[in-house]
């Protein structure tokens, strides 16, 4: 055998829940890359908040052994892919680094939306795919009925596929054997023009950047010059390696079929971006891989310290966070209401969520954001075409000609009795439906248009919620479309307040205006005097709150023990001023700005 | 010479209750098997500490609790005697006792007369027995009103009634009831608080029952309106929640809001002398084991700055109808409260939230239903 065909590269395809981390811990496991005693939980998923969401947000990479029944031991690369829709250009390219995936199904739910849209983007890479059933210690676990499912949904053959629980470690050889068995072994030219796919990168602040590859041909050595064709920015390569369960293991060199990292002194990983190819500057491969692109924002917010005076705290930690994530932006931006922040793009709401819970947790800070916005194209009457994705530079609406807005192709995968809810919330946010799928007997895949700014808010809770929690969802972006666009203003005490205007279609302006008059008379703290709140579209007012004076903020008692804690009472009460964001003369805790973005919660 | 003495106010806390009520966070227990445990202790703690005494004349004491009432007479005795004892206490002192409705008899009120207890603070709370009960107080309006006779007839001519509004589910009408009915018994002095929701307590963990509190509208109202017919009844409001007849606001919890001397004895007691204020432990049997040892009994103490002790009088004085002389407040402190206060206060002024008295400032009565917001906006404590 030569040594590439004891190579298997493969990734594991599961929908959140279904068992992806427990099943890469028992594959681990057996290949005994790890001893059961030392291994954390899920040691693939390593950072904090993924391990508490259940989901991987970066793709990782491990080289394990396997000693196959055949007598001969395999070099396993696994390479875990993101696990949400917002991260679907790196699962693309993850999948692009295998010759194989492994398909979990868990054997009481069936096929999700998200598995089956990640399964089609490894079958546009024409990766050998391997169905794994999961979970079958369960006792509601249908073997035979999810065999058929995915027989008939994917149209692969399963009726021999691994049944297993990565719970209790059963028939987990099964899918080791399978993957020596059924994945192609990778068949690159070792001594080609070096050609290698980055699907991963991070920074560490010893090496630099560290870039994840799967070598297609050629040889990689440290000293070489490597270029990245689609920047152009050529690096000394320091050291090549592999990424073991351990760490990182230095090796002589990288060559066709695997799967390692290269280290060159690089700054940030913006130079190194997902998708992009590697190759040696003194001779470069004539095909770079296709269907290179920078990750693209789609979603913006404003994100401001809530202590005015953390502003170049938030800055640096910005700039920290972007090191490892090129798909982060920012720019300074300034609020009458908030004062200096920044204006962030995001690849969706969870990588918003995301990165603001980072902030908050790694660099201690304290946070107001502003409501989420999509980019909207606006063509003016004289003839120029804008991009707006801050409410705070939409134009005049006399100035408009052409507004449009960014929609997106959803599946959304549901059980039959659920059909009517879903439907209905599709209606609800602008949906236009295109088709219904039978999968099999109880589910089917909806498809809809939907408009990107309908699904940012709450789309994904509110579809949880109307299927008891079995809805799965996947889109795509598709373009832009023309839209009745309007701004919604809000007002306090007769001021326009910048930081809650937001962009809405004019049908949604009155419901939406109206939940936000509510809900900041809810939130916004009593003052000496009434504040009126108002909605308004282009000076219009559309809905009115009050919010009543303050009459009664008194400590009843007040003897001995109360003193001190009358005192504290005080001393607090003024640390929370100093936190009040004051918009004209209404003081407003951070607090109400996040209250206000929750608008759908009912 | 006894008149050149300092005075000095004298608080002893009486940690036992029959059971707890539904929203009471002050410190007690019911479980009175330690009772003479305690007495001893107390008795001894207060031995202990007749140095704090020296050339001081004690002009008024203070039984709280707990139900102080619930102790056997020849307790409450004891401990009387014991200060009579320790302290040079002026024969015009301020006694006051708290009393629960439903402990009280003829007997024990003559006893609490005969040894020199000369003003009775009875917690009536509402006169409806549906909110008492809800409330969890142990007696009835029948009983409260049988117990207040007794004391007249004791010869009590100083007593304290006190009423809790914005009760879970209280109306107007039930409020203005339980007031009628309290002016209609004449007492010398009526404590009227708002009820707080306090964390550790049935109330602070009960969500339905912090869904029917009166709203801060309906609470204005209420305080507004019963202050007005509390004033039409020739109650004189001396402070947030206090009211009396002529000559008969409490002189003790004046020393609170007046940062006078008062030294506290048992479990959670606060004292404030010089300018140190020190509390001790809420643990009766902390307490009884180690009174002797005051490191060990210590919960907190804390020594003010003079310009502390200033913010803290002014915080304090604020709550009195008598408002702040500035007069009194150079003196006391050698600054100018005008060149400190003067442009704080100043919006204040304004919406007649702070009102110019002939010596100094107080709050209006709107100003003091929101002192806490006007004090965290002008006081700085460092």
């Amino acid at each position: 055998m030569t040594r590439q065909e004891k190579i298997r590269n493969f990734s594991i395809i599961a929908h959140i829940d279904h068992g992806k981390s427990t099943l890469a811990d028992r594959i681990l496991e057996k290949t005994q890359s790890i001893a059961t005693r030392d291994m954390e939980e899920q040691i693939l998923d390593n950072m904090d908040i993924e391990r508490e969401r259940g989901i991987t947000i970066k793709a990782r990479a491990v080289k394990l052994n396997y000693k196959a029944k055949d007598g001969e031991t395999y070099e396993f690369n696994l390479i875990d892919t993101p696990g949400h829709v917002d991260f679907n250009y790196e699962v693309s390219r993850s999948l692009g680094a295998c010759e194989g995936a492994l398909l979990v199904v868990d054997a009481t739910q069936g096929i999700e939306a998200q598995t089956l849209a990640n399964t089609y983007l490894a079958l546009d890479e024409n990766l050998e795919i391997i169905p794994v059933i999961n979970k079958i210690d369960l006792p509601s676990a249908d073997i035979p009925g999810v065999r058929k499912e995915i027989e008939d949904v994917i149209g692969i053959p399963a009726d021999d596929c691994p049944a297993v629980s990565a719970k209790t470690g059963l028939n987990i050889e099964d899918i080791l054997e399978k993957i020596v068995s059924d994945i192609p072994a990778p068949c690159g030219d070792e001594n080609a023009p070096l050609k290698a796919l980055i699907f991963d990168s991070y920074y560490d602040s010893y090496r630099g950047v560290v870039i994840y590859v799967r070598v297609e041909h050629g040889k990689l050595r440290a000293g070489t010059t490597i270029r990245l064709m689609n920047t152009g920015a050529t690096f000394d390569t320091v050291e090549v390696g592999y990424m073991s369960a351990f760490g990182l293991m230095p090796a002589k060199e990288l060559s066709a079929g695997e799967v390692g990292y290269i280290t060159a002194s690089i700054k940030s990983v913006a130079d190194t971006r997902v998708g992009d190819t590697v190759t040696d500057d003194k001779n470069p491969t004539a095909d770079p891989f296709p269907g290179f692109h920078a990750a693209q924002p789609m979603v913006y917010a404003g994100i401001y310290p809530a202590d005015g005076a953390k502003y170049p705290d938030l800055r640096d930690a910005l700039e920290k966070l972007q090191l490892n994530d090129a798909a982060l932006t920012f720019e300074p931006e300034t609020s009458i209401a908030l004062g200096f922040g920044f204006r962030c793009g995001f690849l969706g709401l969870l990588h918003m969520e995301i990165i603001a819970e980072r902030l908050e947790r790694e660099f201690n800070l304290d946070l107001v954001t502003t409501a989420p916005s999509v980019i909207y194209r606006l063509t003016l009457k004289n003839g120029e075409v804008i991009y707006i994705d801050n409410p705070a530079n939409y134009p005049e609406p006399d100035q408009i000609s052409v507004a449009e807005e960014p929609v997106v192709k959803a599946s959304i995968i549901v059980p039959t009795e659920y059909v009517g809810g879903i439907m209905d919330l599709c209606r609800d946010r602008r949906g236009d439906y295109k088709d219904m799928k039978y999968l099999d007997n109880t589910r089917v895949e909806l498809h809809y248009t939907l408009p990107l700014n309908e699904i940012i808010y709450d789309f994904f809770d509110a579809l949880k919620s109307r299927s008891k929690g079995y809805a799965s969802l996947d889109y795509e972006l598709a373009g832009y479309l023309e839209s009745k666009l309007v701004k919604l203003e809000v007002l306090l005490n007769g001021e326009v307040v910048d930081a809650l205007s937001f962009i809405v279609h004019a049908d949604k302006a009155y419901s939406r205006g109206r939940k936000i008059v509510e809900k900041l008379r809810d939130n916004i703290p009593r003052q000496l005097f009434e504040v009126p709140v108002q909605a308004a579209i282009g000076g219009r007012v559309i809905a009115r709150e009050t919010v009543r004076a303050m009459r009664k903020d008194v400590l009843a008692k007040c003897y001995g023990g109360d003193i001190t804690r009358k005192k504290k009472l005080l001393e607090k009460q003024k640390e929370g001023k100093k936190r009040m964001r004051k918009l004209g003369s209404v003081e407003v805790p951070p607090e109400t700005f996040m209250a206000v973005l929750k608008l759908d919660e009912e | 010479m006894a008149s050149q003495n300092k005075n000095l106010g004298i608080y002893i806390h009486i940690p036992f209750c029959a059971q707890k009520c539904a929203y009471c966070d002050f410190y007690s227990v019911t479980d009175t098997q330690a009772m003479r445990e305690y007495t001893l202790a107390l008795t001894s703690h207060i031995r202990a500490k007749k140095a704090l005494g020296k050339n001081r004349t004690v002009d008024s004491i203070y039984i709280g609790g707990g139900t102080p009432s619930l102790l056997p007479i020849t307790h409450i005795e004891k401990i009387l005697e014991t200060v009579y004892d320790v302290f040079n206490v002026s024969d015009k002192a301020e006694i006051s006792m708290e009393a629960n409705p439903g402990t009280l008899d003829g007997g024990k009120l003559a006893a609490y007369r005969a040894m020199g207890i000369n003003r009775l603070s009875i917690g009536l709370q509402s006169a409806h027995n549906d909110e008492l009960s809800m409330l969890s107080r142990i007696h009835t309006r029948e009983e409260f009103e049988n117990s207040f006779m007794l004391a007249r007839m004791e010869g009590f001519d100083n007593i304290n009634v006190d009423i809790i509004y914005a009760l879970p589910g209280q109306s107007k009408e039930t409020l203005a009831s339980t007031l009628d009915f309290v002016i209609s018994m004449a007492p010398e002095h009526i404590s009227f608080y708002g009820l707080k929701i306090e964390k550790n307590t049935p109330f602070g963990k009960d969500l339905e029952i912090q869904k029917i509190i009166p709203d801060e509208d309906a609470q204005y109202e209420m305080y507004m309106d019963s202050c007005k017919t509390l004033d039409e009844h020739g109650y004189i409001q001396y402070e947030i929640s206090n009211f009396s007849k002529k000559e008969h606001a409490c002189r003790h919890n004046i020393k609170y809001w007046t940062c006078e001397d008062y030294i506290g004895f048992g479990p959670a007691a606060y004292s404030f002398y010089g300018n140190s204020i020190y509390s001790y432990v809420k643990d009766i049997e902390r307490y009884i084991s180690c009174f002797d040892d005051e490191q060990a009994i210590l919960e907190s103490t804390e020594t003010l700055t003079p310009s502390q002790v200033a913010t803290q009088y002014v915080m304090l004085c604020f709550r009195l109808r008598a408002g702040i002389n500035t007069a009194e407040y150079a003196r006391r402190f050698g600054e100018d409260f005008d060149a400190k206060y003067s442009a704080k206060i100043e919006r204040f002024l304004k919406e007649k939230y702070i009102i110019r008295t002939t010596g100094g400032y107080r709050l209006s009565r709107r100003g003091m239903m929101i002192s806490n917001y006007i004090l965290s906006e002008i006081l700085d404590f460092e």
